[in-house]
């Protein structure tokens, strides 16, 4: 099921426990290392077979379209991902043929504002943070790409521990300052 | 005139100067006699269907308004304000009745007519219906796709297409029901001459086999036999003497491919005899990867269905701005495949386009070098390889392994930029086009064989 960005939802600043707040944490620097060091296959690996993993375009509109900012489940997205297409991507990557990423980008992925929410599911927390990934290639090429993400964790009995079943990926840019996206968010 | 760019073209020899690609001065002359004349893509009758729709968009670096009409009409005019040259609109689009500038609150209507003054009184003798928005004079509707030129004398758009409507016609006529635009538009800026991108969708299908190779591992089906993954060998590229061109496979998977098995199917089976009874079976059938581009920067792939302009933005970058379009009338499931399978392929994050991205921005840099800029380049493949009306394609052909396309592209460029006017330009194009069929049947008969 697709997700949406105009869910109406109720604010809340709700309390969870410290040892889950650090869990949770050190999970996503865990995930970003394991980015930064191009250990893709070991990323697969943190994708849970159901994954969805979305990042929708969005459109410069005026205060009072605001509903319209974000594209549709069904509209333009920059990724709309499943499990099978991230393979697709990796497979990509390691081919020798990538020249968007050979040589490599070299990454930085950095998260904080981390916010761990529950759900209806005791396994499952919704987990919110903001990003900056910053990509340097070649001789001087740099971009930074800024923005929110929305997770949906859920704790599993093997790997780490835990796996991204949900990740919706809000760039803060209406037009894309970069010449590709070949670097995971 | 500024600059001379005729020396920088030797099409007959197939030798270009990448200056074109850097110059300053070029592409100054490109905004004021390319883009300031020529037709451009503007937007599709779906992107803005109701009565007060409108987007936003540029022709070149002239940024423009263009709004659905209470008639049902459309009307396109310069995003700019007569009193002191601000923006009139600063979003993407929306629907809306006045235009109202932000400064002073100049407002104009939905065709860009002045219609409110604050302080009028203040202004001697006001006449505001000269003081209107800059219009687009000459708009036309092709199959849904609205194209705009700045300039009044310019031929018809099919005078325009001329052999090139025939081909177009199996992107924008295979369905009954026509097309329509996914929503959203992936916008996105490439550090390169809005030419590299535009020539290769006019011309060029021999970069895939080397420039995508990663592509098709990334989408080859997983039972796959790869054995049979080489690239098929027989099609077909055509070039027209006014610049536009396209190139397409006759055999071979393609489209299982990317955008993928669902479309393959509904492609090349569910609505083929829609397909021949609007087009007849050499265009219903053919037409494998097709590249196409109209000339100077509107470019789409039919079958993978991608649609973009090209937006320059000085000679160095470019803003590419791309769209979906599908079969109004196929399936939600068949539209949402589409959606799905070319945002894989063909989008900022797309197995294919992040590699042509890096070619190009490569290419760029490059050119900042003095020798760079003077050295010679080669767009000499397929020369000799000729053909005329061959096969049931009309005009000039080759196979699909050819820069014909791409040396009709820079011949086209270069009268367009040097030439006074569209009598000359165009006398120009039959001139060129009169010495070809000349040569071509002298040499290769006419009615050969297009595409070995």
């Amino acid at each position: 099921m697709a997700t949406t960005l105009s869910e109406p939802e109720a604010p809340t600043v709700e309390r969870v426990a410290p040892e889950l707040q650090h869990e949770v944490e050190q999970f996503l620097y865990y995930e970003a290392e394991v980015l930064d060091e191009r250990r893709f296959d070991e990323w697969l690996e943190l994708l849970a077979d159901d994954l969805h993993y979305w990042m929708p375009t969005r459109r410069n509109r005026a205060r009072k379209d605001m509903a319209r900012e974000f594209a549709g489940a069904r509209e333009a997205a920059f990724f709309d991902e499943d499990k099978d297409s991230m393979v697709r991507r990796v497979r990509r990557i390691d081919s020798g043929m990538a020249w968007a990423e050979d040589p490599p980008s070299r990454t930085r992925h950095m998260v904080s504002n981390v916010r761990v929410l529950p759900t209806e599911i005791p396994e499952e927390f919704e987990v919110r943070c903001a990003y900056l990934l910053y990509r340097s290639r070649l001789e001087r090429d740099v971009e930074i790409f800024v923005g929110a993400r929305r997770d949906l964790l859920r704790r599993v009995d093997d790997g780490v521990g835990w796996q991204i079943a949900r990740r919706t990926i809000i760039l803060d840019q209406a037009t894309l300052l970069a010449k590709n996206l070949s670097v995971f968010f | 005139m500024a600059v001379d760019v005729r020396p920088l073209v030797d099409m007959e020899q197939g030798i270009l100067s990448p200056r074109v690609y850097c110059d300053e001065d070029i592409f100054q002359l490109e905004l004021e006699r390319l883009f300031g004349r020529c037709w451009l893509f503007l937007a599709h009758d779906t992107m803005i269907p109701k009565a007060g729709d409108y987007m936003t968009t540029y022709m070149g670096e002239d940024p423009v308004i263009i709004a659905r009409q209470r008639d049902g009409s459309v009307a396109a005019f310069l995003n700019q304000c007569r009193h002191r040259g601000m923006r009139l609109c600063r979003v993407d689009g929306g629907n809306n009745k006045v235009f109202s500038c932000t400064y002073h609150g100049w407002g104009y209507d939905l065709a860009g007519n002045l219609i409110n003054v604050p302080h009028e009184e203040q202004f001697p003798d006001m006449d505001r219906s000269e003081w209107g928005a800059i219009k687009v004079p000459r708009l036309e509707n092709y199959h849904g796709f609205i194209f705009g030129s700045w300039d009044p004398t310019i031929p018809s758009f099919t005078d325009y297409l001329g052999d090139m409507a025939w081909y177009m016609d199996v992107f924008v006529n295979r369905f009954d029901g026509g097309l329509e635009a996914i929503g959203g538009v992936h916008k996105w800026v490439i550090d390169c001459n809005w030419k590299f991108a535009a020539e290769q969708f006019t011309s060029d299908m021999s970069h895939a086999e080397v420039s995508h190779g990663s592509a098709f591992i990334a989408c080859m089906p997983d039972d796959y036999d790869a054995a049979r993954g080489t690239m098929p060998e027989y099609g077909v590229q055509f070039s027209s003497e006014a610049g536009h061109g396209c190139g397409f496979f006759l055999e071979g998977p393609v489209l299982e491919f990317t955008p993928g098995v669902r479309i393959a199917d509904y492609w090349e089976r569910e609505t083929l005899e829609e397909a021949r009874r609007r087009l007849g079976d050499a265009r219903a059938e053919g037409f494998r990867a097709a590249h196409f581009n109209v000339f100077p920067t509107f470019s789409f792939l039919p079958g993978i269905q991608t649609t973009r302009v090209w937006h320059p933005r000085g000679p160095n970058q470019i803003e590419v701005w791309a769209w979906v379009m599908v079969p109004k009338n196929a399936p939600d499931e068949v539209k949402e495949a589409w959606r799905i399978g070319t945002m894989r392929t063909f989008s900022p994050a797309g197995h294919f386009e992040q590699d042509d991205g890096e070619n190009w921005v490569e290419i760029q840099k490059t050119l900042r070098g003095s020798m760079a800029r003077r050295t010679k380049l080669n767009v000499q493949m397929g020369m000799g390889g000729e053909r005329l009306d061959a096969d049931g394609f009309p005009g000039k052909t080759n196979i699909c392994y050819a820069e014909m396309a791409a040396r009709g592209f820079y011949q086209r460029w270069s009268d367009v930029l040097s030439m006074e006017s569209w009598a000359e330009i165009d006398a120009a194009r039959a001139r060129r086009g009169d010495a070809v069929m000349r040569r071509l049947v002298a040499v290769n008969g006419r009615n050969g064989q297009a595409g070995r």
